[in-house]
Formats: C-alpha cells, structure tokens, sequence
C-alpha cells in the first residue's frame, strides 16, 4: 500500500499531520479524564508498515475483582454492569447465571425469555455503535450519525423496559427485575422491522461506498489458522469461518428454545466482519420479535434466599463482543470469596495485534475499531520507527485525520 | 474430550478427576500442567482457553485452566505455593494463555517461567510499590497500598 512512497515523502508527509511530542514528557493520557477509554499500544514500524505490536493495558483497571470481595451478592450484580456501558446486561447476566447455578431453584420461563429480549437489543446497539465507530474513523461521519440515531430507537425499548438506556440494572437472581411493560411486543416487532429495512439499506451502502471499501477490504486480515492458535471469540472468531457461539453451543436463558442461526463470514478482514455485525444484526432482530410473540405467561421472578450456598460455578454467555466469562467462588457468606470475570476483549487483544502487523499507520483506527475494542479508540498510540530509531506518540484523533488524508492522496 | 479420554489422562499424570454440574475437573500438580494442556487442546475442537482463573486458597494460590467444551468445561486444577509462586507457561503452546497468565503474574504474583510477560507489567500501573503484597492476595490491604503509593 505505501510501495508509492519513499521513505523521506513518507516523513514528510507525517510532520504536517503528527504532532511530534518528543519534548513532553508528560504526555496527555492515556489515563487523562477528558480521553475516551484509555489505552496504549506500542507500533513498531518500518517504513510506514507495522511489523510489531505491544499491547500495555489496565489504565482503566479499577480491581472490580477485588471490590466485589466486600459487597454483598446482589449489589454485586450492579458493580458488574459497570464494567461496561455497551454490554452492561451481558456481564449481569453472566454473574446472575453463575450464582444462579449454586441454588436449586430454577429461573422462570417468562423470565428466560425476556432475558434473550433484553440481551439481543443489547446486542443490536452493540453493533450498531460499533458500525457508526467505523464510518467515524473512516472518514464517513455521515454513516456515524445515521447509524446512532438508528440506534436512539433500541435505546428508547429498552428504556421502555428495563427504565434505564445503558445500566439496565436489570437481570436480578431468579429471573428479571420487573415485568414487561404493557403493549411492548408490538412495539418490539414494529421497531425491529424498521432496524431490518435500515440494515439492508446499509448493506448496499457500505458496499457500493469507496470510502468504506478502500478502508476495509484487505485491510487486517486473520486467517482462520490465526485464529485458531489465538482463540480470539465473537465477530473476530466467526469472520474467519468458525461458526462458533455460546448461544448456540452451551445455550442460557431461552436460547435453547429460540436458537439463532450462527452466522460467519469468510475473509477474515474488516470488511468481512462488517457484513458479519450486519447480519448478525437480522439475526437479533429476527430473535427479539420470535421472542416477543412466543412470550410465555407466568411469574417474572422467582425469591432466592440472599445467602449462597457453599460452592463454585462458572457460567459464559454470547456478549456483542463475544465470550464473556464468569467464575463465582462462594463461601457461604453474604458477599462471594472470589469472582474471576474474563471479557471479550481480553480475548480478542492478540489477534488485534495479529491485525494490525502489516498494515500502514493509516489503518491503525480502522483495525483496532474493527475488533469492537471495549478499551475504546486508541488514545494513546507510541510509535518507534525502526530506519529512524526515534519515538514519538500521537493521539487516537490525530491519527484519524492522518490515515483519512493518506487514503486521500492515494485515491487522488 | 469423552470422560473415557480425560480418565486415561487423569491416570496417565497421577492426577483425579471429579465431575461437577457444568465441568470436568482434572486435579494435577504443577509440574503436569503443560502436558495435560498440551493433551487438551490436541483434541480438534477443543482448542478453546477459555481463561485461567487463580484463586488465594491461604498458603496456595489455586490455577484453573478452563476448557470451553460443548455444554461445559474441562478444568485443569493445581496449586502452587504461595512460599514459591512459579509455575510453567503453556503460552508456548497454547499463545492464547499468554494474557491470562500475565494477568495472575500482576494480580497474584505467581511467576510463570516461559511467559513473554514474566517480569513485566500488563495491568497494574509502574508504580505499584515492589514491597506491596499482589492486589488479588488476601493479605493485600489497599488503604496500605494506596498510601504506599502515596496517593493520599
């Protein structure tokens, strides 16, 4: 991709768009409040092409392991939904799943199925942001602010019944918090309906798009044996043609009754993963409204006794990002002696590597984007060019108007 | 990997094996812990880490190896000492560990001989004090270590 240019025409052409920060040694972030999630990767390049990738996280670890340790079990269900803002209803279902499996008591019907209507219009968010991330770090701000107002109309559902837009503080042990709101399934299938006709339009539009294209096609590419050997989970496994999904392989909740079909695309790149979220997006669509009109009747909710008995579990559900893992150690006290939790981004942190090598700088946003990052964009970015043996560092914005005016000049 | 398998397995490493509702549980000591993941993940299939877990058991510190398998998971289990935290990685073979166990170097010190990571920093800040007990260990107080880090 950088064949065309020379290595000094390749410095040049940086200098005007790189803030050089040699001289600050107190570089703003990664840890600095006004950044978006904060994290740090250090590029080794030659030339314009990435050869090597530290990754260096925990500047947001806020020892939520540790801090579950001293409160009781239920308050423990909202701690974990604030380990994110976008999947804060796959991390409660997964710890009330796993505390759920050391008593003997079942969850409601009702409840189950209400729970894969709530988790797939998270999952159809999910990917919707994650979608509108992309036309952002592409240059295509249009798509971004299509997309998010789309998105407004899942926000407002599940407003409509959880009473919250992001921590739905929702899920409880033995089932759902309260029940659904009257006249929302036909809401639900009304809105989904809508969701499906944007998602075809924006079918047509990321592939006939040049903007889009030339960003994503080729570009990060994994091929199945990586991913394999780095067993990354979600959209990152799938896109390389491994149908593999919790939801379908250790069912939770209702799925066993309402089964997604696994959907997996073949080439392993942006690109491919795009086409993936999109249909994965029908696919919950497709869900939520089956979901709706099969709903059984009966109690939402069944009491559980607030004190756990003795034991271990380990539970992992299909979060938008994919795998999502809990372990629960319980000692049968008030609060849990352990609690291991393993996100879908730790998972996914080599093969991003795996991504970015061979790529160009320009394609720095794009790939970490294309993994559906939970750390956020990139903010904090130090790169070490090899011929040059000079490090400098460069913010997750600077590096969006580089790669979108490096992509300029080539189509140019 | 069918019990049978796991069985032969669990015999072949002086190991036992015990069934729970969602797993299958293999007891080994440390010194066995890369030839059973190594065994594992042969299986076509089975090649899915899903974590490892470490847990504070008093004087151990708890490994869990978890096997995403089908409708459950195949845990490997050992222990090491908390006098002589050292285990070895299966990072070489398995590089999707490699995270996982630096992750239990930082939160409960235990040092895993063959880690790209060992010695080094993955979450916790460069300025956690060198004298501070590991964060995740029971003896870790953190008003301590937060004065230690003089952030108060």
């Amino acid at each position: 991709m950088s064949e065309d240019l020379q290595h000094g025409q390749r410095k040049e052409l940086s200098a005007g768009l790189i803030q050089y920060s040699v001289e600050s040694a107190m570089p703003f972030g990664p840890i600095h409040p006004s950044l978006k999630e904060p994290e740090y990767f250090k590029l080794i390049l030659e030339g314009e092409r990435i050869v090597q990738v530290i990754p260096r996280i925990g500047y947001v670890h806020r020892g939520i392991e540790r801090a579950a340790q001293e409160r009781t079990w239920v308050k423990n269900i909202y701690l974990f939904e604030r380990i994110c803002g976008i999947c804060s209803f796959a991390h409660s279902l997964g710890y009330t799943h796993a505390v759920e499996a050391l008593t003997p008591f079942e969850v409601p019907k009702r409840a189950k199925y209400i729970r894969v209507i709530v988790a797939e219009l998270e999952r159809i968010h999910s990917h919707l942001l994650w979608l509108g991330l992309l036309g952002h770090w592409a240059g295509f701000d249009t798509l971004f602010m299509w997309i998010w107002k789309d998105r407004e109309h899942i926000l407002d559902l599940e407003e409509a019944i959880t009473g919250n837009r992001v921590h739905k503080s929702y899920s409880t042990f033995g089932g759902v918090r309260m029940d659904l709101p009257d006249g929302i399934a036909a809401k639900l299938k009304t809105e989904m309906k809508y969701i499906e006709k944007r998602v075809d339009y924006y079918e047509n539009l990321v592939g006939a798009e040049e903007t889009l294209t030339v960003r994503t096609k080729g570009v990060g590419r994994i091929s199945q044996e990586t991913a394999r050997r780095l067993s990354p989970v979600g959209p990152l496994l799938r896109c390389t043609g491994i149908a593999r999904d919790v939801r379908v392989e250790d069912p939770y909740a209702a799925y066993d009754e309402i089964a997604p079909r696994v959907q997996t695309s073949n080439d392993g790149d942006i690109a491919s993963l795009l086409t993936l979220r999109l249909n994965e997006i029908r696919e919950s669509c497709w869900m939520v409204s089956e979901a709706a009109e099969r709903l059984p009747t009966g109690p939402y909710k069944v009491s559980i006794p607030r004190a756990v008995p003795r034991g271990e579990s380990m539970f992992h559900v299909e979060a938008p990002r994919g795998e999502l893992f809990y372990f629960v150690k319980s000692g049968g006290g008030s609060a849990p002696e352990r609690v291991k939790i393993r996100t879908s981004t730790m998972a996914n942190l080599l093969t991003a590597t795996e991504m970015l090598k061979g790529c160009t700088l320009a394609d720095v946003p794009v790939v970490l984007t294309g993994m559906d990052p939970c750390f956020g964009c990139m903010d904090r970015i130090s790169v070490l060019d090899v011929g040059q043996s000079k490090e400098w560092s460069v913010r997750g914005e600077e590096l969006r108007t580089y790669g979108i005016e490096y992509y300029r000049k080539r189509l140019s | 990997m069918s019990s049978e398998d796991l069985a032969k397995l669990a015999a072949s490493l002086g190991g036992s094996l015990a069934t729970r509702p969602k797993s299958v549980e293999l007891t080994i000591t440390p010194d066995k812990v890369l030839d059973a993941c190594k065994s594992i993940a042969s299986i076509p299939g089975l090649y899915h880490l899903t974590t490892i877990t470490g847990l504070d058991l008093g004087e151990e510190i708890g490994l869990l190896y978890q096997f995403w398998q089908g409708r459950g998971f195949v845990v490997v289990r050992t222990a090491v000492p908390k006098a002589n935290p050292k285990i070895q990685s299966i990072s070489g073979t398995l590089a999707s560990a490699t995270l996982y166990e630096a992750e239990i170097q930082d939160l409960l010190g235990v040092s895993f001989d063959g880690n790209p990571y060992l010695g080094k920093k993955l979450l916790l800040p460069d300025n956690y004090p060198a004298e501070a007990p590991p964060p995740l260990r029971k003896e870790a107080d953190p008003e301590k270590i937060r004065k230690m880090m003089e952030l108060e």
